[in-house]
């Protein structure tokens, strides 16, 4: 087993979620791309913990996924609000705010 | 197996702060809506004066808490204490009732629709959002942990428990929602984005060091020379979820469109509080746990300090709106105290502590003061009817210039021995270029605020120009509070001076 | 090269599977076509931009999912506490009672609220 190939993975994930929150218009799937991001990260650090041989690593992967879970519920809460107000979820739709 | 002890004592701010945040949840449940407002309104003073007390109390101590996860020392003593003074400040601004008609800057309910039946019945029984205290507190106790965070795991969390919250706090204004919510839209994409990026520079930083606590991470800096590559990226990812949540160029674009469309007391707890909370948290990690490898990093926020002071002042030059203009000016301010930063000693960290108080404190007063000028549509953020404003109420004219000449550091006020005191700490870290720019963008930026001063004071008022509406009793204290302090600390800034140099020292 | 035998076997067995049964349903199933079969798929909801006014959007569906997840994700805490439970002793079961204490406040909160009223 070697630890590089997670870390790669980890990478590549993490760069698909970023490219996702970038690249998509629609905030929810903007949003699952954070998460993809999210997730990229733990396995990284689940990674590192195996290869430094200590739990740090694996406590912190518990924790991001609580804190992933309460921003899920705050974002999708902000989300759909907004979605009731415009009846879009495109981000591209939300540009008052853009002078 | 041991179990760990835990300081209370010495954690007693935080879980005062926590704790009354979880009663507010219980009173959103339990207590009628005719009462609620006021028990809100009362436990969160109550709490965040408790806290403070505590935090007065604990002055002077120099440890780590909690198995090394919290660190309890002058820098992070110091913020919790300017935090929670900002703090108490704009929950009396969240309360105020006497500036709109039905209540109070927050929609009755966020989750009922703008302009629906249901919204028309809770302003019409004059019912007032409760909500907005404990997320308040809530965001409070995420700042006073974050820059007192000792471990990257404390720190993440701190940053969350921090920004959630204020997400929310965004979206929840009670005129030009659509606008609010957009803004909440804005910020949390764009914080969660930031988020997960510090968190994956947190991941490397980790697999580095092998540990999460900052002291060794120091320790390993020194020890595990060579295999750099995976520490530079993760303290270069670490460093873009602290910049944005400083608002420093280029991870700005958020600041003006939230700061904007945000509730104005919630802009301005914002701008105050999380400034201070983020600068606080990104001081000691750069110092703390990455101090050993300064020569990697200075350069790095040189090119960030500069380009945020010249892109906060020049950018402002060209607002019309009164909120945008401050939203620029807290960008360029960032940059002033980066400029410190880049010195990475304890001058320069007694500078940091000493600038963010009076930047919080005359940020938190003119955000106030945006909310008082009103017409028919609200606020008049529109920098065109301010004209005149000067003539036809001359006594909040001249508060809001003097907190405008605080901005610019014009000498006598606060920011004047606040620039005076990051330049020469930058000075004398050895980044006299920065301070030439530093004082170039303060030029660039005194003439806009200048130009302010001038439209409210010199130009003759429009028509149907906007009224200067009576605030309540403690917005009233509120602002002349602010305009004291940032007064005062101009000609006697020797106290405040000595207490930041006292606590300008970060336990390790 | 042995080695990779089987996953090479595997993705020809995937790349069968795959393009088979599009084909068969190509073949076999009967051509009915409506609007929602013409729409592109994104995760269960309405694809954007909608036309204003048009439609109703499933808020209860949002509902569910963040009361699911906030109170279904807090269990991972207990796991590990559960499995070193005879280990961790008077302090991990203090700490795990507050905590569960901690998780019931907005539970209160959701059903004092009518969060959990579903009609």
């Amino acid at each position: 087993m070697n630890p590089t190939n997670y870390l790669v993975l980890s990478v590549i994930l993490f760069s698909i979620g970023a490219a996702g929150v970038l690249v998509r218009r629609n905030a929810l799937v903007a949003f699952m791309s954070v998460e993809l991001m999210l997730n990229a990260a733990n396995l990284a650090f689940v990674t590192f913990a195996r290869m430094h041989g200590n739990l740090d690593g694996q406590i912190v992967a518990f924790f991001v996924m609580v804190v992933a879970a309460a921003e899920v519920v705050v974002g999708l809460a902000i989300i759909v609000t907004i979605f009731r107000t415009r009846r879009s979820a495109s981000v591209d739709d939300a540009s008052l705010l853009k002078l | 197996m041991n179990a760990p002890t835990i300081e209370y004592a010495e954690l007693a701010p935080l879980i005062t702060i926590f704790g009354a945040a979880v009663i507010g949840v219980l009173i959103e449940a339990f207590v009628p809506r005719k009462v609620r407002h006021p028990v809100q309104v009362a436990v969160a003073l109550l709490a965040l004066v408790a806290a403070l007390v505590q935090v007065i109390l604990l002055a002077g101590t120099g440890m780590v808490a909690a198995v090394g996860a919290v660190a309890v020392d002058g820098p992070a003593l110091f913020l919790q204490g300017t935090i929670l003074v900002l703090a108490i400040i704009s929950v009396a601004f969240f309360a105020e009732r006497r500036l709109e008609a039905g209540g109070d800057a927050f929609a009755p309910a966020a989750s009922t629709l703008p302009g629906s039946e249901e919204e028309r019945i809770l302003v019409r029984e004059r019912m007032l959002q409760t909500e907005v205290y404990p997320l308040a507190l809530f965001a409070v106790g995420g700042m006073l942990l974050f820059p007192a965070a000792n471990d990257l795991l404390m720190l993440f969390i701190a940053l969350e428990v921090m920004s959630l919250p204020l997400y929310l706090l965004c979206g929840m204004a009670r005129r030009r929602r659509l606008l609010s919510q957009e803004a909440a839209l804005k910020y949390f994409l764009l914080g969660a984005f930031s988020s997960a990026i510090f968190l994956f520079g947190m991941a490397f930083v980790y697999g580095y060091a092998g540990t999460l606590r900052f002291g060794e991470i120091s320790e390993a800096l020194t020890a595990n020379i060579g295999q750099d590559g995976i520490l530079l990226a993760g303290v270069g990812l670490m460093a873009v979820g602290l910049l944005f949540k400083v608002g420093a160029v280029p991870f700005h674009s958020w600041t003006p469109d939230v700061y904007q469309g945000a509730p104005t007391p919630v802009t301005g707890f914002m701008a105050a509080c999380t400034k201070l909370a983020a600068f606080g948290a990104m001081v000691r990690l750069f110092y703390v746990a990455f101090g050993g490898m300064r020569t990697d990093w200075q350069p790095m926020l040189w090119a960030v300090a500069i380009a945020t002071m010249l892109v906060g002042a020049v950018v402002a030059l060209t607002q019309t709106d009164i909120k945008r203009m401050l939203a620029y000016s807290s960008i360029a301010h960032a940059g002033f105290v980066l400029t410190a930063m880049v010195a990475a000693d304890q001058t320069a960290t007694a500078a940091i502590l000493f600038y963010l108080a009076t930047y919080g404190i005359a940020t938190l007063g003119a955000f106030a003061v945006v909310t008082l000028v009103r017409d028919s549509g609200g606020e008049a953020t529109h920098l065109a009817k301010w004209a005149g404003l000067g003539r036809r109420s001359p006594v909040l004219a001249a508060t809001f210039a003097l907190f405008l000449l605080a901005f610019a550091g014009i000498p006598l006020t606060s920011g004047f021995v606040g620039k005076l005191s990051v330049f020469t700490a930058a000075i004398d870290g050895g980044a006299a270029p920065l301070v030439v720019v530093g004082v170039i963008a303060s030029a660039i930026a005194a003439f806009f605020y200048v130009r302010v001063i001038v439209l409210m004071f010199f130009s003759d008022p429009a028509p149907e120009g906007p009224t200067v509406a009576v605030p309540s009793l403690w917005t009233a204290v509120g602002i002349t509070l602010g305009a004291a302090a940032t007064l005062l600390l101009g000609i006697v800034p020797g106290p405040l001076l000595d207490l930041a140099q006292q606590a300008s020292l970060f336990v390790r | 090269m042995n080695a990779y035998a089987p996953i090479l076997g595997l993705i020809l067995l995937a790349a069968v599977f795959a393009v088979g049964s599009v084909a068969f349903s190509v073949v076999a199933g009967p051509k009915r076509f409506n609007r929602a079969r013409l729409d592109s798929y994104e995760c269960g909801i309405e694809p954007t931009p909608q036309p204003v006014g048009g439609g109703r959007f499933p808020v209860k569906y949002y509902l569910t999912a963040m009361t699911f997840i906030i109170f279904d994700i807090e269990i991972i805490f207990l796991y590990p506490w559960a499995v070193r439970f005879d280990h961790l002793g008077v302090f991990g079961f203090v700490a795990m009672v507050t905590f569960i204490f901690l998780i019931t406040v907005p539970f209160i909160y959701e059903w004092r609220r009518g969060g959990l009223d579903w009609d």
